[in-house]
């Protein structure tokens, strides 16, 4: 992961500085950096999304193909994820440098996201025990500033929320064959609900308070970091401490506060900002990469 | 402007695929228009002044044709009076996508410079681009996208009109809601019938309008004589399944109440399911691709040997004849007799074509329904409306076949086309090319414009490219008549004592460049089709008998194969070279016999014509000792009137030693080229095989000879050519001749592969391990490929993909074996049709024949004077018939007391039966032997003195 030098002095100042509610770049320690959010930005798939988050980028791909269902769940759907950490976001992702980042990433997301409290799993079922939809959840990491999985967990529930999945009919014939028949309208196609999609806080302890969304400084001087998701109604679905360091129960007690409201404030605006996107309809100028 | 259409596909493996094209918008796409000044078009293709003559639109107007119409009314738009249409993308698309020969006919119209059809891209124009919306059907999209160009042409052309002259446009639909939408929005649209009518002065048009299923005059009356077809969802799921069987639909000739289907096997496994009634054929009609359910195992019936023909006034009223008719069928058959028996549920592709045949016009005279009697025995009577039936009466015409509605007894159609009065040659030549499906139209100014331009003359590049072998004494040896000259040959004496043989082949694939349209319809038509006193030609006339022919005197190009031989003929060096050659005589195979006999003659043309001659009779001598075959058909050739172009003689042709001579070194050089490209390319090579026959095709021949206490070897074709060489019976010198025709009839048609996808080369016939066709380039296709092949071999040429695509190959082989079969019917059919000819003017002849098969209530005749076959049958249908005992085993036929077996000499009487005008044949009844009450007494022979034999 990308890591900045920071000096003695350097570490001394953004302590202090945090300790008083008021960090380099201005903010408070509740405070998100700048966001922006567009969906629908690869015409191939079946829902994206870009995310910026100060200089942090990401993209989200979503493909739905027809697959098999789990055996122990055989009227559910599910999700598959794959960060690619592309050297565009840091030298050090060259090679295999971003292997194993990425596979942590995955792994987490896969927890987060892959189940029934958080995506309507059964909506993805089309037939019991033979066909259901499989969303393949393709993250591309393009700029490393901080705070990856806050960006990619918003990034996940913007491209999921812009997922049109084609329409399909079963049709069984008299000897009990099966045929999966896809509707011709293009516009025929069924949307998830993402009401329940949790969006990841990452805390930060930095001295003897923590900080939401730190900059790359900020993580260096912190001793550990601690991964939150959060539903809409404030509900924690999973916690795990990442990178080295401990933490006191004490301190995970008042970081998992800090971060259900943090996560609860979150997903408002995020909602409103993601209908209000759909609502353009066509008439939506298209920013892309370019932008 | 950049868009992106995105659609979802189902992929094979069951998956889904979300696809997005590209779709680039352009605003320089031009109207078309001779009026407009503002696009900036180099030739516009519609007229200032598009007068259709009509009661509608009185202005000049261009006319815009939605889908449907394109679809059904192509008869309609293929005519000269329909001109300045406008076809939209969208509907050229859509076209395609629905029926391929339709889209090939709408493409040769666009291309006819006098039709003034252009083609708008109104998918790419900026401003007619729509994009599919929420909720729309992509039929709805069409629709609007067409309507949108039409609405775009009226605007267009009244802003860009300057004089003000009032052009418009005009939108055809036949969809009720397509129609009331148009009007909503301003456009002038009309329905197909209605503009047609509307047309002054042009009634036979509305003839050939076709019948849409909406037309309120329906038919019949609302009674179901069919059950439903089943949807091809359901056909699907149903074959998938196993309970539906897919194949081919084939009517039986003889009975119209009966039918199988064939079904294509894994493998060889290939089976036929009988079908019988007229509800179990299910409105099928003759090579449809079929769904059949099988009927349970009690229901199975036996294939009837009644012969049924549909018969009598259209009779949709008096069913109760007609179930009688299939009570007739319903014999009770012995259980081992019976057939696999299904009736058709679904009809997965029809397979119409328009129809050759005549006008049964209605009895009641103010009636403008008719039933149209195809000349094809396996295709039923179709109902058509046309008001000309005075005047169609007796004539030959076309009519096309729009649909079968489930309450109607035949399959409603509309007039093509008159070919003109029956009976007539040129009539009659129409239509058996349409019916073997042979192209015969005229080259299209697509394909013409790739000819080269004349005066033609060989440029110095050429020459310098090639070999220079205009001093050689080439000369070519070909039938009396001949103008498309493939071929040229010549010999001279080497330096070492050895000989320089070459072959000169025309040069056609320098003038038919790979891809171009010349090239592809050359590679539709295959072969060029030989018929009595015509020719369909494969590339048009400029190449076949001009550029391309090796004709004397003048320089042409050559695909040269010359071999260094010594005297006993045994090839030393082989080599191939691009060449230009001048050859200095064409002969007759007559002449050039003459020359070789006459010993005065001395010159190089007839000295180096007496050394190939020579070799050729060795080069026989080995071919025979390894096996090839000489077998014998009968091939007749026809003295012309040189006016009336009627038959006035026909002979069998005759074959000379420079026939022979010929045919040699052809083999010789088709050997040697199969084995070079083979060699070269061994996955794409086109070859020629003739696979050995099963041993059960000789069966007939082996008996034939038993009868005559003869024995023919089959083991291996050395031994079926010897034994045949052993054949003779004392007194009986024809016999030989017999026995080899039915040896023909023993063997496998040769075919054409690619050699990437089949292991078997051989060729039996000419007992040759492989060998295709390089000799005939002007007028067979295969040739050319070969051709091809070759010249990348020795680098004389570039190669294209195509040609190395054994797929492509594969399935370019497959189409001229099929040509090349359908050729040769044709050329059979036009046989048959001058020998009917020739007896209708000869009136009743006596003559002397062989029995060449033995039937089971018939003795089927070959007269060796005329080449002629023709049967003699011992039932009749109005004469009880004599006592008949048919032995398989000899097979003999005894008739009351007389016993007929292969090889009896009788006579026979040859008469001309016209009494069915669409199958005029050629009648025969037995002279001699007398039977009681079999044979006639030979009739009155007029003499030949009043004919005088016209030889030319």
């Amino acid at each position: 992961m990308a890591t900045v030098q920071v000096s003695e002095a350097e570490k001394v100042y953004i302590l202090h500085g945090i300790r008083d509610d008021l960090r380099v770049d201005g903010r408070g320690c509740e405070d998100y950096r700048h966001m922006e959010i567009e969906t629908d930005v690869v015409s191939n798939t079946d829902g994206s999304a870009k995310v910026t988050l100060g200089h942090t980028a990401v993209l989200v791909g979503i493909k739905a193909d027809i697959g098999k269902p789990r055996p122990m769940v055989p009227n559910e759907g599910y999700l598959e994820f794959f960060v690619d950490c592309s050297a565009n976001a840091t030298p050090e992702f060259e090679g295999r440098g971003g292997e194993e980042l990425g596979t942590e990433l995955s792994n987490t997301l896969y927890k987060v996201f892959n189940n029934k409290h958080s995506v309507d799993l059964k909506g993805l079922c089309i037939s019991a025990g033979e066909h259901c939809w499989v969303l393949y959840v393709d993250v591309l990491l393009l700029q490393c500033d901080g705070n990856l999985y806050d960006a990619i967990s918003v990034a996940i529930k913007a491209a999921l929320f812009n997922t049109k999945i084609p329409r399909v009919h079963i049709s069984a014939d008299e000897e009990g064959g099966k045929e999966i028949e896809l509707s011709d309208d293009p516009y025929d196609c069924m949307r998830l609900n993402v009401e329940n999609v949790p969006c990841i806080v990452t805390l930060c302890k930095v001295g003897h308070r923590h900080v939401v969304d730190a900059t790359l400084q900020e993580k260096a001087c912190s001793v550990a970091s601690l991964i939150i998701s959060v539903t809409h109604k404030g509900t924690v679905t999973c916690t795990r401490k990442v990178g080295g360091g401990s933490l006191d129960p004490e301190s995970i007690f008042e970081m998992t506060k800090a971060g259900k409201r943090v996560g609860k404030a979150l997903h408002a605006p995020l909602m409103k900002l993601l209908q209000q996107e759909e609502s353009l309809g066509k008439t939506r100028q298209k920013v892309g990469f370019l932008g | 402007m950049l868009k992106s259409k995105i659609f979802v596909k189902k992929t094979r493996a069951g998956g889904v695929m979300k696809i997005v094209r590209e779709h680039y918008l352009r605003d320089d796409i031009w109207c078309g228009s001779e009026v407009c000044a503002e696009c900036k078009q180099e030739s516009a293709e519609l007229q200032r002044d598009a007068c259709i003559e009509s009661n509608l639109c009185t202005y000049p107007h261009y006319v815009i044709p939605d889908t449907n119409v394109v679809l059904h009314q192509i008869d309609v738009l293929e005519d000269p009076v329909i001109r300045n249409v406008i076809i939209l993308q969208t509907v050229l698309q859509e076209v395609r996508h629905r029926s391929a020969p339709v889209y090939k006919r709408l493409k040769d119209i666009i291309h006819e410079k006098e039709k003034h059809f252009y083609t708008f891209t109104n998918e790419h124009h900026r401003e007619t681009f729509i994009e599919r919306e929420p909720g729309e059907s992509a039929n709805d999209r069409n629709d609007r996208a067409i309507r949108v160009a039409a609405k775009w042409y009226c605007q267009h052309l009244k802003t860009s009109e300057s004089d003000a002259d009032g052009l418009k446009v005009v939108l055809l639909t036949n969809d009720q809601g397509n129609k009331q939408k148009a009007e909503e929005s301003g456009l002038l649209v009309y329905r197909c019938e209605e503009y047609i009518k509307s047309l002054i002065g042009n009634p036979e048009l509305v003839d050939r309008l076709a019948l849409s299923n909406d037309d309120k005059n329906e038919i019949t009356s609302s009674k179901l004589l069919f059950p439903e077809h089943l949807p091809l969802s359901k056909i699907q799921a149903g074959i998938k399944s196993g309970s539906f069987l897919q194949g081919t639909f084939r009517a039986s000739r003889d009975n119209y109440l009966e039918a199988t289907v064939f079904i294509q096997g894994d493998g060889e496994e290939s089976t036929e399911i009988l079908l019988q009634g007229l509800q179990n054929l299910n409105r099928a009609v003759y090579q449809d691709v079929v769904a059949v359910q099988l009927l349970p195992r009690d229901q199975w019936v036996a294939p009837s040997s009644v012969v049924l023909q549909d018969e009598g006034a259209a009779k949709d009223d008096n069913e109760e004849e007609e179930d009688e008719e299939e009570k007739a069928l319903r014999i009770s058959a012995a259980e081992a007799a019976r057939k696999p028996t299904g009736k058709v549920v679904g009809i997965i592709k029809r397979n119409w074509r328009p129809f050759c045949g005549m006008l049964n016009a209605s009895h009641i005279k103010e009636s403008t329904r008719h039933l149209f009697t195809p000349a094809d025995r396996r295709i039923p009577r179709i109902r058509i409306e046309t008001r000309q039936a005075s005047t169609l009466a007796g004539q030959r015409i076309m009519v096309a076949i729009d649909g079968w509605p489930k309450h109607s007894r035949y399959p409603n159609g509309h007039f093509v086309r008159s070919l003109g009065s029956a009976g007539e040659k040129d009539t009659e030549q129409e239509v058996l090319l349409l019916e073997h499906d042979v192209p015969h139209q005229a080259f299209s100014q697509a394909v013409l414009s790739f000819l080269p331009e004349m005066p033609w003359a060989i440029t110095p590049e050429e020459m310098a490219r090639r070999e220079d072998l205009r001093s050689l004494t080439v000369c070519s040896v070909d039938p009396p008549g001949c103008t498309d000259i493939d071929d040229a040959l010549h010999c001279r004496e080497l330096d070492n004592g050895n000989v320089e043989v070459g072959v000169h082949i025309a040069d056609v694939t320098h003038f038919l460049r790979p891809g171009n349209a010349l090239d592809k319809e050359a590679a539709n038509r295959g072969t060029t089709v030989y018929l009595c006193g015509k020719r369909i030609d494969m590339v048009p006339e400029l190449l076949s008998s001009n550029l391309c022919s090796l004709r004397s005197n003048v320089e042409r190009l050559a695909f040269s194969c010359i071999w260094e031989m010594n005297h006993k003929a045994e090839i030393l060096k082989t080599r191939f070279t691009k060449s230009v050659i001048n050859s200095k005589a064409s002969l007759t195979y007559a002449e050039a016999q003459m020359r070789i006999d006459d010993t005065t003659m001395k010159d190089d043309t007839t000295n180096s014509l007496r050394a190939l001659n020579k070799l050729a009779k060795i080069l026989k001598r080995y071919r025979i000792e390894k096996g090839a075959l000489t077998l014998s058909s009968l091939e007749v050739r026809f003295h012309m009137d040189s006016e009336t172009h009627d038959p006035i003689d026909l002979q069998t042709k005759e074959l000379m030693e420079t026939n022979s001579m010929v045919e040699e070194f052809m083999l010789l050089a088709n050997i040697s080229v199969a084995q070079k490209i083979y060699d070269e390319f061994p996955d794409c090579a086109m070859l020629r095989k003739h696979p050995a026959p099963p041993l059960s095709n000789y069966d007939i021949l082996l008996k034939a000879a038993k009868s005559k206490d003869v024995e023919i070897h089959t083991d291996s074709a050395k031994a079926l050519a010897d034994s045949l060489d052993m054949a003779r019976v004392e007194g009986f010198p024809y016999f030989n001749t017999l026995l080899r025709i039915l040896a023909t009839r023993c063997m496998m048609q040769a075919v054409y592969f690619c050699s990437g996808m089949d292991t078997d080369f051989h060729h039996y016939g000419l007992a040759s391990p492989i060998y295709t066709h390089f000799t005939s380039p002007i007028r067979r296709y295969a040739d050319i490929i070969v051709h091809r092949l070759l010249a990348v071999a020795i680098g004389a040429d570039k190669t294209y993909p195509d040609l190395m695509d054994k797929q492509k190959q594969s399935a370019l082989s497959n189409n001229l074996n099929y040509r090349h079969k359908m050729s040769q019917y044709a050329q059979r059919a036009s046989v048959a049709f001058h020998t009917q000819l020739f007896f209708k003017s000869r009136g009743i002849l006596n003559e002397e024949g062989f029995v060449l098969f033995v039937r089971k209530n018939a003795i089927i005749v070959l007269i060796p004077k005329f080449g002629l076959e023709g049967t003699v049958f011992f039932d009749t249908k109005d004469k009880a018939a004599p006592h008949l005992v048919f032995d398989e085993d000899g097979p003999t036929l005894k008739v009351e007391q007389h016993t007929f077996s292969i090889f009896d000499r009788v006579k026979v009487t040859i008469s001309l039966d016209a009494s069915n005008i669409q199958h005029q044949k050629i009648r025969m009844s037995l002279i001699e032997p007398v039977i009681a009450g079999v044979s006639v007494p030979a009739p009155e022979v007029e003499p030949l003195a009043k004919k005088p034999k016209l030889d030319r």
